[in-house]
């Protein structure tokens, strides 16, 4: 039985505007088309989550976004080896979707998705002490930024810079748990410029060919670097790529953490039932460059000024405050805690040494004793003999002899 | 003891390593009820279940990512490549992915991804590749190239244990013409050693895979003409065993690399290399490089035939570095 799926819109606003390339006054420039004067939307309702756990997305959030403000601050003081790359305005996404996977789920970053990594519960000093390539990050000094993960608590695993390969990997990390006996969630994320990758096309295809319950997440922040998504593709909603590959289509206002939190709840539910893949589609704008050097004025100023208005953090603020889920008194309580927090993170990791010149060489492989690989679900269900238990040396034809 | 094929003995293996760890699995193209374009996995659905023997889409990327993925909850992954010419469709995964695991966020990744390569069988340029050194210039990864029906077992037994991302190569020109007598009893041939294949005082031919068998054919002619040849075979080529292609080369002060890949780049270069940071003082000769043309496999018989090394090249130049 071969799937046929419609597309799922949650938003309350569907903006229509396009990048468009124009040469004015002999330079080339992007420039908008359409309406950009709607007024904000409200947060839609939340199907599932709790006044506490609504409470809890938004204390990620800003966790997220402070913390990014403590990197572009440890990066103006010398201390960050390399560039830094910010979530800002993608905090609903990173967070509310993390927030929907459980212990035993996997979640795989991307370089945006810092916030993901505190929900998944990395502390913030680790990402810090990845920055700055100290001995006690993560990765002991040897990858930067968001590349490092966790197979044995948190179950994380690292990315590469390579766009796209996380999704069949995380397929994978599925497979491996089904035949361990459990359906599990496993949650990546692609951006709209590594969706047009050929690795992203297979993954999906696999995940849907074999059921896996894949939550990938598509991060339309409308910006590849410097391209436009107008010169990445030619749809409309990226969600359309879903019914191509026989799996269910959601698309999301990445600015509003409830319904973020709504549809990978629902994708995270279906993966557990054993019913394969979802592909959401999170509509929002990178709200800086590139990375900390990219000022992004490729980007017409007045896309900056509409998502500012649709900011995520104040938003869900407004939202939580007006609902009264969360008093002045107690919004100040948790913003000084998030501060401190944060205080304490910083001093630990800039209190990291380097890492040692000597253990450059080391690690290389996996040698005896270093690790022990054992299952992580469970037995492996082991087939009924349909033989007497032996291989047979095979006569059949082959292709080249 | 049974005689039994170069490609019956990877069977076996494999179907030892499926039987004693339900954590190893066989993932690829046409692997299940076909039994794969080799017939290597053939019989091992039925006998191991459609769970445990995946056919997949045709795409290298996705395999190798699953793979690596299923790594991650403790499975063991081997991965079939149809011909290993097509592992470069897989190669970010490979080199990126899981060559670079460990070390930078420690996480293993025991997967076996091997295939069938080599030219001899007119497969032409797609069909025939030796892609080796790709993988052994990349940290992390290694690559294993058996040249007997009994290295080839204890060699897959040992890859599938392995705690790191495994390249082996089988030649399919050895699959079913090769065929040796195995003992009943289980054994595994550890990675990163190499073998005396030959013994011998006047020259060693350093090689492996299906020159092997092109050194030893050479070497018996030479050794009518009293010149006794030393074969070593390197078995595995990532990680390299530096020792015995030292001890060879002190023993002997004469070598032949010797090996299918194309010359420029190929592995001839990194062993001599290794002769001479380990044991230059006792070369009585230059280091003699034999390998196929820097060109592209061609299809055609009289071509291919120019394109690989022979019996005669080797005796031809295994006559000219004894005059030294």
């Amino acid at each position: 039985m071969r799937n046929a799926q419609a597309i799922v819109d949650l938003r309350l606003e569907k903006p229509s505007f396009r990048v468009v390339e124009v040469v004015r006054d002999g330079e080339v420039r992007y420039e908008v088309r359409g309406k950009l004067d709607a007024p904000v939307p409200p947060i839609r309702e939340s199907k599932y989550l709790s006044k506490q756990q609504c409470v809890e997305i938004y204390r990620w959030m800003l966790l997220n976004r402070r913390m990014e403000q403590a990197l572009e601050n440890l990066y103006k003081q010398g201390q960050v080896v390399g560039g830094v790359y910010f979530g800002l305005g993608q905090e609903a996404c990173s967070c509310a979707s993390a927030y929907a996977l459980r212990k035993e789920d996997w979640l795989a970053p991307m370089i945006r998705n810092q916030g993901s990594l505190l929900v998944k519960g990395f502390p913030a000093r680790d990402i810090m002490m990845q920055y700055m390539a100290r001995a006690g990050s993560p990765t002991k000094g040897r990858d930067a930024s968001s590349h490092f993960g966790d197979i044995k608590e948190r179950n994380v695993c690292a990315p590469i810079s390579m766009l796209g390969d996380l999704i069949p990997v995380l397929a994978g990390v599925a497979l491996g748990a089904r035949m361990q006996g459990r359906n599990i969630a496993v949650m990546t994320y692609i951006g709209d410029g590594g969706q047009s990758t050929g690795v992203f096309h297979e993954g999906l295809n696999f995940a849907a060919v074999q059921k896996l319950g894949l939550v990938l997440i598509v991060e339309n922040n409308l910006w590849a670097y410097s391209t436009p998504t107008e010169m990445q593709f030619a749809v409309e909603d990226l969600a359309t790529r879903a019914p191509g590959y026989g799996v269910p289509g959601v698309i999301v206002d990445g600015t509003d953490a409830c319904q973020v939190y709504d549809a990978a709840h629902e994708a995270c539910e279906r993966a557990r039932r054993g019913e394969g893949p979802t592909l959401i589609e999170a509509k929002m704008m990178r709200m800086k460059g590139h990375a900390i050097h990219d000022a992004a004025g490729y980007v017409p100023r007045e896309l900056f000024e509409f998502w500012r208005k649709r900011d995520p953090i104040a938003r869900f603020e407004k939202y939580l405050l007006e609902k009264k889920w969360l008093t002045p008194a107690e919004n100040k309580k948790l913003i000084d805690d998030v501060e401190k927090e944060l205080e304490a993170d910083r001093e630990a990791a800039v209190a990291s040494p380097m890492p040692k010149p000597e253990t450059a060489a080391t690690g290389v492989y996996c040698e005896e004793g270093c690790h022990e690989i054992k299952l992580k679900y469970g037995p492996v269900k082991v087939a009924q003999r349909k033989d007497e238990g032996k291989p047979k040396e095979s006569e059949a034809a082959v292709h080249l002899r | 003891m049974p005689t039994v094929t170069y490609l019956e003995a990877i069977r076996q293996g494999l179907w030892e390593e499926m039987e004693r760890d339900p954590a190893v699995f066989c993932i690829g193209e046409d692997i299940g009820i076909y039994g794969g374009a080799f017939k290597v996995t053939d019989g091992f659905i039925h006998h191991f279940g459609a769970e445990r023997v995946i056919d997949t889409p045709i795409a290298e990327s996705a395999i190798v990512g699953a793979a690596f993925g299923a790594a991650l909850t403790g499975m063991r992954p081997v991965v079939e490549f149809q011909f290993i010419d097509f592992i470069v469709c897989a190669f970010n995964q490979i080199t990126n992915m899981l060559a670079k695991s460990h070390y930078r966020w420690g996480a293993p990744a025991p997967v076996v991804l091997r295939g069938p390569c080599g030219g001899n069988v007119h497969g032409g340029p797609f069909h025939s590749q030796n892609p080796e050194m790709y993988f052994v210039h990349t940290p992390g990864l290694k690559v294993v190239a058996p040249g007997t029906a009994y290295d080839a077992k204890g060699l897959i037994k040992s890859a599938v244990r392995d705690n790191n991302p495994v390249i082996f190569l089988e030649h399919k020109y050895l699959y079913r013409r090769i065929k040796e007598e195995l003992p009943e009893e289980e054994y595994t041939v550890p990675l990163g050693k190499a073998r005396v294949a030959r013994g011998g005082g006047d020259l060693s031919i350093i090689t492996y895979a299906a020159m092997l068998h092109v050194a030893l054919e050479a070497a018996e002619i030479l050794a009518k003409e009293g010149i006794d040849v030393e074969v070593l075979d390197l078995r595995t080529l990532a990680p390299l065993d530096r020792e015995a292609i030292a001890a060879t080369v002190r023993k002997t002060s004469r070598a032949i690399i010797l090996h299918e890949d194309t010359k420029t780049g190929g592995i001839a270069g990194e062993v001599t290399a290794v002769i001479h940071e380990e044991c230059f003082d006792d070369l009585d000769g230059p280091v003699v490089r034999i390998a196929a043309l820097d060109t592209p496999v061609p299809f055609s018989p009289p071509l291919e035939e120019v394109f690989l090394p022979k019996v005669a090249d080797v005796v031809r130049e295994a006559r000219r570095l004894k005059t030294y």
